[in-house]
């Protein structure tokens, strides 16, 4: 059952970026397979814990930085509760890449906003690598939305972004002692905030956070094709054929899981609400 | 290629001369009634049953329930071994619209490339269908372009003629078995040409129920928004899976991991139904979809909409079987019946 076989990974580390959320460092267990492995931002993997299946799990580094892989896993269920208490040496099964990623090379020049909330910066986390490793792209602007001080994840990354130009702005839901920064929904970032021309934004929260931004970038004159974000759904396969991920007559995991906003309103998004 | 006549007093002797070859599946009434497909061990003791309609379809024989996809070894190391297993059968007695299942998933399974294990079980199949020139109660396959009778998709094709069968090959499987066992078939004359004809024909008057299926599909593609039919049918789903685990053409499932002990465990591949509140809970609990209302609208778009846009054409094969198994009246030829009688926006002013 080739397509269904995962190929074994060992985790070489785990970074805790947060309560809730592990980033995982990967290595094939196949040296080759390891070498020749390859992916682009966006896209996901299928993940596999002893007894517990399969989920969905989107990289969270970039292929600019070759030989290891960064799945960053937020404690949600069973698989991720499981495999959160898994330790470096613990092995887990990759079956991947899988979905449609973000258009990098129509990106190219762009001024990029990325707007996260909570674990939806992870996906973003590997474009914004990818971009910096890269280079050719304009100003990076990030706006990141947390519950509260002690949930912001990354800071590691998001220092070295500020220190590498990128204009990182954080919120939280709830202040607690010594946040001097902003306080409320992570759209409150955007006001002031301009963005030139050529631009795109690159947004991923939960369906309540896209569901407010999505109008506001609106406002802010993004056109829908320069507003871009990436679906989450329950799926088994990964390949298009059991049927979990539907999105209106698509299906996310082959489909998606980046759309862009033109296409999102071509569709019924229950979670999105009337999107005009 | 021209037509074969099988004289039914032969009929068995060359499903035994077949078995013996290999697997052998046919519809068989058990001994409470019931007729449905079974793998053939011994032809004196299982009653072949050609009168009624197999209750179940072909699908479970290519798409098992319950579908081992691999094994897997947990105890010092993390491992899977992968797992096949299809052995040579020629099934019998299947009719139109299951053998135009089995294409609707030749398709499904071959998007993304081709799925091992399907294709493993249909590389080794022969499939003999049985044309219907008396349809089964809830039939509509005249209306879904699946019967009674096909022009091509299957091996063999046989077409009851009262005391023979008619006997047509579309595919070189089918010719090869003709030729293997060439001496249980005479060639058909002029007249038994002209019998089969007008037993096509016959059979398609002969539909008790009439199902207006273009026209619903067409009222789809218009506007799939159709909430009251949404709400209405979801209230009456009983969330059981029947019709998707007895429709021959749905094809969702799962993929669980079955521990058998501490140390290994089986990968299994199971049926799923879209209409399951599960079906798209994510973890953590949050659901995309509003089952209350939405619980059956993806299993009607998907066949009627969805499956028109990809594929070119309705998913339903007119089998009837949904409308057999669910209590609520939550089937295809109810909905269909609904989506007609809704008056459109323009006709309410």
């Amino acid at each position: 059952m080739t397509m269904y076989l995962p190929q074994m990974a060992k985790i070489v580390k785990i970074i805790r970026e947060n309560p809730q959320i592990k980033t995982f460092v990967l290595e094939f267990r196949d040296k080759e397979y390891n070498k020749s492995f390859s992916y682009e931002p966006g896209q996901f993997m299928m993940v596999s814990v002893p007894h517990c299946g399969e989920a969905p799990i989107s990289f969270s580094s970039s292929s600019t930085r070759p030989g290891t892989i960064e799945l960053s896993v937020r404690l949600a269920g069973k698989l991720t509760g499981a495999m959160h208490r898994l330790q470096p040496g613990a092995m887990v099964g990759l079956r991947g890449p899988y979905g449609i990623p973000f258009n990098m090379k129509e990106l190219a020049d762009q001024n990029l906003l990325f707007v996260a909330g909570g674990i939806g910066l992870a996906p973003l986390r590997g474009v914004i690598n990818y971009c910096l490793d890269k280079g050719g792209y304009g100003r990076i602007t990030l706006l990141y939305g947390s519950r509260s001080p002690d949930d912001i994840a990354f800071k590691t990354d998001i220092d070295l972004w500020r220190k590498n130009g990128v204009d990182c702005r954080l919120s939280v839901d709830t202040a607690t002692e010594g946040w001097d920064g902003q306080v409320g929904v992570v759209t409150t970032l955007l006001s002031g905030l301009e963005i030139e021309r050529p631009r795109s934004s690159l947004v991923c929260g939960p369906p309540i956070m896209i569901r407010f931004l999505l109008p506001e970038l609106s406002r802010m004159g993004f056109r829908d094709r320069e507003i871009i974000t990436t679906m989450e759904r329950h799926m088994k396969c990964g390949i298009g054929v059991c049927g979990h991920c539907h999105l209106d007559n698509r299906l996310v995991c082959v489909d998606g899981p980046v759309f862009d906003l033109a296409q999102l309103k071509e569709l019924a998004v229950e979670e999105l609400g009337e999107l005009t | 290629m021209k037509g074969l006549i099988l004289k039914k007093d032969n009929l068995v002797p060359l499903l035994r001369k077949i078995r013996k070859g290999g697997k052998l599946v046919a519809p068989v009434q058990n001994r409470h009634g019931d007729t449905l497909f079974e793998v053939i061990d011994d032809l004196d003791r299982q009653q072949l049953d050609l009168e009624h309609q197999a209750q179940s379809s072909l699908k479970p024989f290519f798409f098992p329930q319950n579908d081992p996809l691999a094994t897997y070894n947990c105890a010092e190391d993390y491992s899977f071994e992968p797992v096949v297993s299809a052995e040579p059968t020629v099934y019998f007695g299947l009719r139109s619209c299951d053998l135009t299942a089995v294409l609707y998933m030749d398709v499904i399974f071959s998007q993304n490339g081709a799925d091992t294990l399907y294709f493993a079980r249909r590389k080794e199949a022969i499939l003999i269908s049985l044309g219907c020139n008396q349809p089964f109660a809830h039939c509509f396959c005249n209306n879904t372009g699946s019967g009674p009778f096909l022009e091509y998709g299957f091996d063999l094709q046989f077409t009851d003629l009262g005391d023979s069968f008619y006997v047509e090959a579309d595919r070189a499987r089918g010719e090869e078995l003709l030729e293997r066992w060439s001496y249980f078939f005479t060639p058909a004359d002029e007249d038994d040409r002209k019998k089969q004809y007008q037993a096509v024909l016959e059979a398609r008057s002969n539909f008790r129920r009439t199902v207006h299926v273009d026209p619903a599909v067409k009222r789809l593609a218009a506007d799939p928004d159709l909430q009251p039919v949404w709400r209405e049918l979801s209230d009456r789903c009983q969330d059981c899976g029947g019709c998707a685990y007895i429709c021959p053409t749905c094809t969702c499932f799962t993929i669980v991991d079955q521990p058998l002990a501490e140390t290994h465990g089986i990968r299994l591949r199971q049926w799923d139904s879209c209409t399951f509140s599960g079906f798209t809970r994510m973890a953590g609990g949050h659901n995309p979809v509003n089952h209350a209302e939405q619980a059956i609208r993806r299993r009607f778009l998907h066949k009627l909409k969805i499956d028109v846009e990809k594929h070119g054409r309705p998913s339903c094969v007119g089998c009837g079987r949904c409308v057999d198994i669910c209590f609520g009246g939550v089937d295809m030829i109810r909905f269909i019946a609904m989506v007609n009688d809704l008056k459109l926006p323009a006709e309410e002013k």
